[in-house]
């Protein structure tokens, strides 16, 4: 096993590719009760068209496929749900779906190796048939009628739908009720065949491990299965352009709900260099919107003190396989206020340049922020993966947070931050 | 981990949860006073206008920058309801000295320092709080207040508690009343704050590396010399007022594309001890994926994506909670009656009673795995009669029979049923 230890932060993660092409990663946590573990699969509401290895014609699935997949992955050929199995054994579980990845996991202080059982033996064994199928198209119905009464969720995807003419990430994870009603088990196994494969997976154990012992045990329980070929996914020519500057809908809330979004280009995947060049951006772009929108920015002073706002806005840099983009969200009287201040505040730190004592305060608040990560297993082990899926090893931004400077983040202000890219989406009464 | 309690001053205590495994520290300061309409608004923007600067620190912008120097401490207040009580609630988190890229700082001292200042030292003008921020708060609760209708599902659950507790404290919301902002002047609020202070139940929280300086510089700051002893009114966990609704039925409408239906359920208790059947006797109706709403109103019925329950300890209810296609109420309800008069015939196995008791034993061993959690815990303890410690509270637990569920069964009926629709 590969162990890589972070002095920072003062944990060691241990890494190793099986023979099948699955990686596994531990982190372990003296002292902890709690122990975690997340299995993911490198596949998420993105990937409606592919080329299954071996074949030569691409395959479209309707969407929201991912996400049904990962609701039937607990029924068992025994008649059994293995969610209600691991409850039993005591122990936590649950799964979730996003746009590029989906995972399975649980969390217990005991128990631990008799759920390890009946967990990987449910992810390697799907059981799809047209009656259970047809039952979740019920359960999942009304998932998406849940999310319709969410409005910070329809401004979250309303921004997405006017920056995006066709890339997937535009689309609902959970599909629509007219997508999910074309899923059926055929479907579904073939996206578990393509997608499931160890070699496109990735565990992450965090606890109180003996990292060996803890491999060897998650090694006996896998089946005999060989790695898979290179999925093609085919993804739609995305333009880099917006779709339309501004979008807003009308729902029963107290005041307008904003999404801010910034689209970027996609990182150049096929450069060497790019993991370390994507996480230096991350850093810088988190450290920008700090500086422009945080606490104890002018923005924010003037904007709260005219009361157009009445908290700091969530703020995130949101990236993986074909798309990245900022999301600057919140609620305020006057959205197109903040939208206006916003993009003069932009303008003119690009003018001005940065202040050298404000950016070195705000790289100490995100190296805080970055410790504070390494508290709960829960945390870890997810943050671990779903950069795993992004070919970033966590550890990254805490080594590299001190190699960004004043320079590299003006350079990356006048890159990212194209008003020309911009859009504000809204919700009002 | 260790846990010490200890007296400051009547009514003030100091908790210290000594603990090595986090790479942060969590100092939190809760002011506790008993709810009442008259008085919870005033609370309810303390926390909003103590935030906005203190002597030392005179804005907003001041106290953000301190703490963004301090590797970004960060700095949190909230209002909480819990029993017949209001909870003023502020919190500083920071990175340990371990940590630092820099070495040493004495990073807790520093946050402790912060802390205090800003809840007990607030910035003034002319023997009053300062007139524009007030203002702002104003304005900023306001929204709060009217942005209750934003969340449906937690806004449909608030609903119901007001129709089971008219006229009862509890049912007052914790951020107050719009009617009331008008009347609040900077200096009679000022005023109400200084008397609160007199008055109220306080304790302060750190949890961290805690060495035994910390008692003493704690003890020894003006902020806690300032403060006189006093015996706070507070309620304690009680098991009297129970609402009496018979099981009302209450409708409203909004715009909303899911409906939501909320039972609000009396648990009628004998002594404090019972509780702890309750929790279990609601891990088996409600509280998860193997229990009876779940299995049922979801799975079988396939009505709902969240069919759940919740306990409320503080005051012996039990809220159910699913999301329902508007036209399945009847089918809805009429499986949630089904499952609560399972649960009095004792159609429940003793492996039921293993599963639940294993899924809050696991949760119970995690409490000391977050730091937030631990001081949850112990502040929950400074409400009850018979207060336990983690490892006592494992084994109570484990002692839960199906008599004992059986016997809360009885005990469980339905007070209100709330349904919001479109």
């Amino acid at each position: 096993m590969q162990i890589i230890e972070n002095l920072k932060v003062k944990e060691k993660l241990y890494i190793e590719k099986l023979e099948n092409g699955l990686t596994v990663m531990i982190i372990p946590k003296k002292g902890m009760q709690k122990k975690y573990i997340i299995w993911g699969t490198n596949y998420g509401s993105n990937e409606s068209s592919f080329i299954v290895p071996g074949e030569t014609e691409i395959t479209t699935v309707p969407d929201g496929v991912a996400h049904f997949l990962e609701h039937k992955m607990f029924e068992q050929e025994n008649g059994r749900n293995s969610l209600d199995v691991l409850t039993e054994i005591g122990v936590s579980a649950n799964a979730y779906t996003t746009n590029d990845h989906t995972a399975y996991l649980y969390e217990c202080t005991d128990h631990f190796y008799e759920a390890l059982d009946e967990f990987m033996d449910y992810v390697q064994h799907p059981y799809f048939t047209d009656e259970n199928v047809e039952k979740e198209k019920g359960i999942i119905g009304q998932e998406i009628m849940m999310y319709d009464d969410y409005p910070d969720w329809k401004v979250y995807l309303n921004a997405l739908q006017t920056m995006y003419h066709k890339f997937p990430i535009r689309l609902d994870t959970v599909g629509t009720i007219e997508t999910i009603s074309k899923i059926n088990k055929d479907i579904l196994y073939k996206c578990y065949n393509t997608f499931y494969n160890p070699s496109n997976m990735a565990m992450v154990i965090s606890g109180d491990f003996e990292p060996q012992e803890i491999l060897e045990e998650v090694k006996k329980r896998l089946i005999n299965t060989k790695a898979n070929g290179e999925i093609k996914r085919i993804y739609p020519e995305e333009p880099d352009g917006i779709v339309k500057e501004k979008v807003t809908q009308k729902m029963e809330v107290s005041r307008p709900l904003y999404t801010i979004g910034i689209k970027d280009k996609p990182a150049d995947t096929s450069n060497s260099n790019s993991k370390e060049e994507i996480v230096k951006k991350h850093i810088a772009i988190e450290i920008l919107l700090h500086l422009i929108f945080g606490e104890s920015s002018n923005l924010y002073k003037t904007l709260y003190d005219k009361g157009t706002i009445s908290s700091a806005p969530s703020m995130d840099y949101e990236f993986s396989r074909g798309y990245a983009h900022i999301l600057i969200s919140g609620q305020s009287n006057d959205p197109e206020e903040v939208y206006k201040s916003l993009k003069e505040e932009i303008a003119k730190i690009k003018e001005s340049g940065i202040n050298e004592a404000d950016f070195t305060r705000m790289r100490k608040t995100l190296y805080g922020d970055y410790i504070k990560e390494y508290n709960d297993v829960t945390d870890i082990a997810r943050m671990f993966l779903a950069d795993y899926f992004k070919g970033i090893n966590s550890f990254d931004y805490i080594e590299q947070i001190m190699t960004v400077n004043t320079e590299y983040a003006m350079q990356i202000l006048k890159e990212v931050f194209d008003e020309n890219k911009m859009v504000l989406s809204t919700i009002t009464m | 981990m260790e846990y010490q309690i200890k007296e400051i001053k009547k009514g003030i205590n100091l908790h210290l949860i000594h603990n090595e495994k986090f790479k942060t520290n969590l100092i939190s300061i809760f002011l506790t006073t008993p709810l009442n309409r008259e008085n919870v608004t005033q609370n309810a923007i303390l926390p909003a206008i103590l935030r906005r600067g203190s002597k030392n620190m005179p804005t907003q912008d001041a106290i953000s920058k301190e703490l963004e120097e301090m590797y970004g401490a960060s700095f949190n207040c909230g209002i909480d309801k819990r029993g017949d009580n209001q909870v003023l609630k502020f919190y500083i988190e920071s990175i340990n000295d371990m940590f630092l890229p820099e070495g040493e700082e004495n990073m807790l001292s520093k946050t402790i320092e912060k802390l205090l200042e800003i809840v007990f030292n607030p910035v003034t003008e002319n023997d009053g709080f300062n007139k524009t921020y007030l203002e702002q708060e104003k304005n900023n609760l306001k929204q709060a207040i009217e942005g209750k209708i934003d969340n449906k599902a937690r806004y449909a659950i608030d609903r119901c508690t007001e129709e089971m507790y008219k006229n009862h404290p509890f049912a007052l919301y914790k951020y107050g009343y719009v009617e009331d902002l008008e009347n609040i002047d900077a200096q009679e609020l000022y005023k109400y704050y200084q008397e609160l202070l007199k008055t109220c139940k306080i304790d302060i929280f750190v949890s961290g590396i805690v060495e035994n300086s910390i008692y003493k510089s704690i003890v020894e700051s003006k902020e806690m010399e300032n403060l006189k002893e006093r015996t706070p009114q507070f309620s304690n966990m009680t098991l009297n007022v129970i609402p009496q609704n018979n099981g009302q039925e209450v409708q409203e409408s909004m715009d909303v594309t899911q409906g939501k239906l909320i039972l609000g359920l009396n648990v009628k208790l004998e002594n404090e001890d019972m509780q702890y059947d309750a929790l279990i006797y609601n891990s088996i109706l409600g509280g998860s994926a193997n229990s009876k709403l779940f299995q049922n109103v979801r799975e079988k019925a396939s009505l709902a994506y969240v069919a759940s329950s919740s306990y409320l300890k503080s005051k012996n209810n039990i809220f159910i909670n699913c999301g329902i296609e508007i036209e399945n109420y009847e089918k809805a309800l009429q499986i949630v009656k089904e499952q609560l008069e399972e649960m009095k015939q004792g159609k429940f196995t003793e492996n039921d009673i293993e599963v639940a008791k294993k899924g809050i034993i696991d949760a119970i061993q995690t409490i000391d795995d977050e730091q937030d959690s631990e001081i949850m815990y112990f502040f929950g303890q400074e409400f009850c009669n018979n207060k336990l410690n983690i490892e006592q509270y494992l084994e109570r637990i484990k002692k839960v029979t199906k008599e004992a569920v059986l016997k809360i069964a009885q005990k469980v009926e339905i007070d209100t049923i709330y349904f919001l629709k479109n």
